[in-house]
C-alpha cells in the first residue's frame, strides 16, 4: 500500500485513492465544491488545490491519485507522495479562488436558505477577504424554475456542475446542462424538458451553495431552528436512509443520508415530499368507542377491557390484520396475540423504477412487507375468504394507509363483524368503520425496526412527539396480553422477537445504528 | 549555408496543386508506400529521431506523443487531425488544407499506421467551409485511389478518415475540448490525467496532431530524420510556417527554417512596416503568447528556446505586428475581450477572471481607471494563469492552458507598457 504524507500525517492508503479522499477520511479539511463522491471528477472549481512535492503546479486533490512509486522515486526515501494542504501557498490559492467565486455572488446570506449549511459561507468565513476588490458591476440574473419543484438562483450559482452531472449520471435523464459559455454560462433546462424526474429533489441537496432550491422548503425556516434526526424513509421497500429536519411538531424537510448498502447518497421525491400527507390529518388522539353510530372518547383502561371481553372465550374467532406499513415489533405483537387467523390487506403494486446508476424506487410502496412476513409467518393468502370460512366475528386491524379505499368485498366483511378494532392515527375510512379506535402513532412518530426488500433491518426512529394520548403501536398491543406475557420495553420485545425468529436475534437499536444490519448477520451467537 | 527551399509550401503556387494527380506528379504518397513496408515502431522511431515538435502551439515532441499509445491495449486507437485553427493571427493550416491537402492526408495515414489506428478524424474549424469542400474532394480522390479504405495500396492496412466540422468555439482547438466536441458533447476540456494517449476519444487511446505537424511527416519519411534535423534550430528543427499579420506591408504565410530572426521575418519577408513607422510590439506566437517590445523583437530567433528565454513562446508562430500608432491599452482590452468571449466557463479562475479583466480594462479605456487598477491587473492575471516562473515551468491553475493563454499576453501588455496604462489613469486624475 502506498505511503502518503499529508501535512504531518503519515498514512497508508489504498492504491488509486485520491488525495482529497485520503484527507477527508483522515480528518484533514480540504475545501471543495465540484467534487462529489457519487459523481464523475471534473476538477473545475479549483478549490481543492494542494501542493504535491515534485510537481511544479498546485494540483487539484480530487484528481490526484496516490499510487506506489518505484524506490528511486520515493520522496524522502519512503513516501510515495508528500502533500501540503495548509501551507501559505495553498491557503493563498484558496483565497484567490474564493475571491473569483464571490465576485458576482450577491452575498445575500440573510435571505438564503442555504445559510448555515453553505460551503461558500463556511469557506468565506475561513478564507475570505473582509472587503471585495471587485469594483465593477455584478452579473445579475433573475431566478428561474428548472422544474416544478426546483428553482435556480443564478446569482448564487458557482457552476460546479454537480447538478448537471447528477442528471446525466445518476438519474440518466440529462435535463440539466450548462447553457451559454464562459462568463455567461448558466445552468438550464429546456422548456419542453423540465427537471421533473423523481430524483429531481437531490439536486438541491448536492448544490454546495444556495443556487438550487426546493420550492417545498424555500423561505420556510432557518436551518439553525431545526432539529435533525436520522431515520428511514417509509415510502417504499427500499428504505432509503434519511435525515428528518423538524421544529416542534412539524417536519420541514427530509434529506437523504448516506448508506452505501441501501440508497447511496440519494432519495426519490416520492419519499422526500411524502411527509406532507401526514400533515393536517384529522388525528385520533384518544381511544374512541362507537355507540349508536357516534364515536365518543373513552379511557385506555375501558378500551382495553372492552377488547379483552370480546376476545375472551372466542380467541379462535378473532382475526388480526397486520400491515406492511408497521414495524416488525408491532406486527410481531399482533401476530403473537391473535389465535384465530392472521392476514393482511391485498397490496397493490406500483411502478418499479430503476435508474442507470442503480438507484431504485420499488414497486412495493410499503416499507416493511418483508419484515411483516418474517415475523408473522402464518399470514394467510386470502384473508377475505378465510374470514368467511372460519366465521370470524371479531377483527383487529392495524390501520394501513391514510388514503386506503375500502372495496366491496371488505365492505361486506366488515358489516358482518360483531366487533371491529382499528389501531389508527387518523380518522381514515377504515377507522370510521370501527367499533373501537385505538390511537397509535403516525409514521414519523413511530420507533422500531423495518426490514427492506433486500433483507436489511433498519432502525426507524421517531422524529415527532406522540400526539395526545396516543401510544406506540406495539405498546397498545402489549396491553392486551396477560400480565405475565407482556414485555417491559421495546428492547425486551426485540429480544423476544429474536428468540422466536432467529434471523432477528441479537438485534438491538444500538447495534443497528445508523446503517442497519443484514438479516442473519454476524449477530447470531 | 544553403539557401532554404520551402518544403511544405514548395508547390502552392502551381495550378491544381490541391489535386491527387498533381501531388503524385511531385512524388506524393511515395512516403506512404515506404511506410507500409516498415514496422509501425520503426516509423515512430524515425519521427522521434527527427525531433519534430508539434506545430499547434505547445511544441511537444510528436514521436514521444505517439510513443505514449499503449501497445498492448486491444482497444481501437484514434488519430485526430486538429484542423481547428483558431488562434488569432494564425492562418497556416488553412493554407495547407487549401493548397496541399494530400500532403496533410499522407501525413495522417503515416501517423495512423504508426499508432495502429484504423479510424482517423479531421476536426476542421467550422468557418473553414471552402477548406471543408476541398478536403471532401481530397478524401474522395484518396478512397478512389485506394489510399484510404480497405487494404491500402495492396497492404493489409485499413484506414477510414472522417471529417468533422467544429461549431466555432476556440476552446475546441484544445485537444481534450476537441475530443469532447467530437464525441458530441460540450467543448469543455477534460481534466488530466488521464491523457488522451491513454483515454481519449470514446475513452480509447488517441493522438491529436496539428495539420502542419502531419504535413511534415511525408518529408521526414522521404528524406530521413537527419535531413529534417539539419533544418533550422537544433532543439526544434524543421521548416515552419510563419504567419505574419498586423501593421506590415506584405502580410502572409512564410515558410522558413526554425530559428529565423523575427527581424528578418518582419522587415524582409513581410516587407516592413507601412510608411516607415516604428515597430512597437509583436506577438511572436499567436495572441496567447506574451508580447515582445520592439527591442526584444529585433533580437530574437523564432524557435522554441529563444522565445522562452524572452519569456514568451513560439506557439502557433502567428506573428502579429503592432506599430507605434497602436494604443496598447486598447489592444490589451481587445485581446482580453477575445479570451473572455472564448473562455469555456468550466473552471473558476478563467470564467470569472477573464470577465473581470474585461470589465476593468473597459473602465480604464473609458477614462474611469483608478491607480490601484494596475496592481489589480497583475494580481488578476497571476490568479488566472499563475505566476510565470520560466525556470520551473508554468504555474497554471486551470484545467487547460487557456488560463495561461489569457494571463500571459495581458500581463505582458501591462508589464511592458505600464506607462500607457498609467497615462490613461492619470488623465482621469487630472480631470478630477
Amino acid at each position: 500500500m502506498p505511503l502518503l504524507k499529508i501535512d504531518d500525517l503519515e498514512i497508508e492508503v489504498k492504491n488509486g485513492t485520491t488525495v482529497l479522499e485520503a484527507a477527508l477520511e483522515n480528518g484533514i479539511d480540504i475545501p471543495y465544491y465540484c467534487y462529489h463522491p457519487a459523481l464523475e471528477i471534473v476538477g473545475s472549481c479549483r478549490m481543492c488545490l494542494v501542493q504535491v512535492e515534485g510537481m511544479p503546479k498546485l494540483q487539484v486533490s480530487c484528481n490526484t491519485f496516490v499510487g506506489e512509486v518505484p524506490p528511486e522515486r520515493k520522496v524522502d526515501g519512503n513516501f510515495d507522495m508528500v502533500v501540503q494542504t495548509q501551507n501559505d501557498l495553498v491557503i493563498q490559492e484558496r483565497k484567490n479562488i474564493l475571491e473569483f467565486l464571490l465576485l458576482n455572488h450577491p452575498l445575500d446570506c440573510p435571505v438564503c436558505d442555504q445559510a448555515g449549511e453553505c460551503y461558500l459561507q463556511d469557506y468565506s468565513f475561513k478564507f475570505g477577504n473582509a472587503h471585495s476588490r471587485f469594483d465593477e458591476d455584478k452579473r445579475v440574473r433573475p431566478n428561474e424554475y428548472l422544474g416544478s419543484q426546483i428553482v435556480i438562483n443564478h446569482n448564487r450559482c458557482i457552476l460546479c456542475s454537480r447538478c448537471t452531472r447528477f442528471t446525466r449520471e445518476i438519474s440518466g435523464t440529462s435535463e440539466l446542462f450548462v447553457d451559454e459559455r464562459g462568463y455567461s454560462s448558466k445552468i438550464a433546462a429546456l422548456e419542453d424538458r423540465p427537471l421533473n424526474n423523481l430524483l429531481a429533489g437531490n439536486v438541491a441537496d448536492i448544490c454546495p451553495v444556495g443556487a438550487l432550491l426546493s420550492t417545498d422548503y424555500v423561505h420556510k425556516n432557518r436551518i439553525w431552528n431545526l432539529q435533525k434526526k436520522s431515520s428511514v424513509c417509509q415510502d417504499c421497500s427500499v428504505g432509503c436512509n434519511i435525515d428528518a429536519f423538524y421544529q416542534k411538531r412539524k417536519i420541514f424537510r427530509l434529506n437523504p443520508r448516506e448508506n452505501q448498502d441501501v440508497n447511496g447518497y440519494f432519495m426519490c421525491d416520492i419519499g422526500r415530499y411524502g411527509f406532507h400527507r401526514f400533515e393536517d390529518l384529522e388525528r385520533v388522539a384518544r381511544p374512541l368507542f362507537k355507540s349508536n353510530g357516534i364515536f365518543s372518547e373513552i379511557s385506555w383502561d375501558t378500551a382495553i377491557e372492552k377488547i379483552s371481553n370480546k376476545f375472551n372465550g372466542a380467541e379462535e374467532k378473532v382475526a388480526g390484520v397486520v400491515s406492511p406499513f408497521h414495524t416488525n415489533e408491532t406486527n410481531f405483537m399482533l401476530g403473537r396475540l391473535i389465535k384465530g387467523i392472521i392476514g393482511t390487506f391485498p397490496h397493490i403494486e406500483d411502478e418499479e423504477i430503476t435508474y442507470p446508476s442503480g438507484f431504485r424506487i420499488s414497486s412495493d410502496r410499503s416499507p416493511n412487507k418483508r419484515g411483516m412476513h418474517d415475523v408473522c409467518p402464518s399470514i394467510v393468502d386470502d384473508l377475505a375468504s378465510e374470514i368467511n370460512d372460519k366465521e370470524i366475528r371479531v377483527i383487529y386491524i392495524l390501520d394501513n394507509e391514510i388514503d386506503k379505499e375500502i372495496d366491496e368485498t371488505w365492505n361486506k366483511i366488515l358489516t358482518k363483524m360483531d366487533f371491529i378494532v382499528v389501531q389508527a392515527y387518523a380518522m381514515t375510512r377504515l377507522a370510521k368503520s370501527a367499533h373501537l379506535i385505538l390511537p397509535g402513532l403516525a409514521p414519523f412518530e413511530r420507533e422500531g425496526t423495518i426490514t427492506n426488500d433486500q433483507g436489511r433491518v433498519q432502525w426507524l426512529r421517531s422524529v415527532l412527539p406522540n400526539n395526545g394520548e396516543s401510544r406506540p403501536d406495539w405498546e397498545i398491543l402489549n396491553l392486551l396480553y396477560k400480565t405475565g406475557e407482556r414485555f417491559s420495553d421495546i428492547n425486551e420485545l426485540m429480544k423476544g422477537m429474536g428468540e422466536q425468529f432467529p434471523s432477528y436475534s441479537g438485534m438491538t437499536f444500538f447495534k443497528l445504528g445508523d446503517q442497519g444490519l443484514p438479516l442473519n448477520g454476524n449477530l447470531k451467537t | 549555408m544553403n539557401a532554404f527551399k520551402p518544403v511544405l509550401t514548395e508547390h502552392i503556387h502551381q495550378k491544381d496543386c490541391h489535386t491527387l494527380p498533381f501531388y503524385k506528379s511531385v512524388g506524393g504518397y511515395k512516403a506512404l508506400e515506404k511506410v507500409l513496408a516498415m514496422q509501425p515502431d520503426a516509423v515512430i522511431q524515425e519521427v522521434k529521431e527527427s525531433n519534430l515538435r508539434g506545430r499547434g502551439g505547445a511544441g511537444f515532441s510528436t514521436g514521444v506523443k505517439w510513443g505514449f499509445i499503449p501497445k498492448d491495449s486491444d482497444q481501437p486507437k484514434y488519430l485526430i487531425n486538429n484542423a481547428d485553427e483558431s488562434e488569432p493571427g494564425t492562418f497556416k493550416d488553412r493554407l495547407l488544407m487549401n493548397k496541399t491537402p494530400h500532403q496533410m492526408l499522407e501525413g495522417m495515414i503515416i501517423a495512423s499506421y504508426a499508432i495502429n489506428c484504423n479510424t482517423a478524424f479531421i476536426y476542421i474549424r467550422g468557418e473553414f467551409y471552402k477548406e471543408y469542400q476541398v478536403l471532401k474532394e481530397t478524401l474522395a480522390e484518396a478512397y478512389q485511389a485506394n489510399l484510404l479504405g480497405q487494404g491500402i495500396l495492396g497492404s493489409d492496412y485499413n484506414l477510414e478518415v472522417v471529417i468533422h466540422r467544429g461549431a466555432g468555439a476556440y476552446i475546441c482547438g484544445e485537444e481534450t475540448g476537441l475530443i469532447e466536441s467530437l464525441e458530441g458533447k460540450r467543448g469543455w476540456p477534460r481534466i488530466k490525467p488521464p491523457f488522451p494517449a491513454i483515454e481519449g476519444y470514446l475513452h480509447c487511446p488517441t493522438v491529436v496532431n496539428n495539420v502542419e505537424t502531419l504535413a511534415c511527416l511525408p518529408h521526414i519519411i522521404n528524406h530521413g530524420a537527419d535531413w529534417f534535423k539539419s533544418i533550422g534550430s537544433e532543439k526544434g528543427p524543421g521548416p515552419r510556417l510563419f504567419c505574419v499579420s498586423g501593421t506590415v506591408n506584405n502580410p502572409g504565410v512564410f515558410e522558413e527554417p526554425m530559428g529565423i530572426s523575427l527581424k528578418e521575418l518582419i522587415f524582409d519577408r513581410a516587407g516592413g512596416i507601412p510608411e516607415n513607422k516604428q515597430l512597437k510590439a509583436v506577438f511572436p506566437g499567436g495572441s496567447s503568447s506574451a508580447i515582445l517590445t520592439a527591442e526584444e523583437a529585433l533580437d530574437v530567433k523564432m524557435d522554441f528556446e529563444d522565445l522562452v528565454e524572452k519569456k514568451s513562446m513560439l506557439g502557433s508562430a502567428g506573428v502579429i505586428v503592432m506599430d507605434e500608432t497602436v494604443d496598447m491599452v486598447q489592444a490589451c482590452l481587445n485581446i482580453a475581450r477575445f479570451y473572455a468571449h472564448e473562455s469555456c466557463g468550466q473552471c473558476t479562475p478563467c470564467r470569472e477572471g477573464t470577465a473581470w479583466l474585461v470589465k476593468m480594462l473597459t473602465r480604464i479605456v473609458n477614462g474611469q481607471g483608478k491607480p490601484d487598477d494596475i496592481d489589480m491587473l497583475y494580481e488578476i492575471t497571476d490568479n488566472i494563469g499563475g505566476r510565470i516562473d520560466f525556470s520551473k515551468g508554468s504555474f497554471g491553475k486551470t484545467i487547460c492552458p487557456f488560463g495561461e493563454a489569457v494571463a500571459w499576453p495581458v500581463r505582458s501588455f501591462v508589464e511592458k507598457f505600464e506607462d500607457e496604462f498609467r497615462s490613461y489613469i492619470s488623465q482621469v486624475e487630472a480631470v478630477a
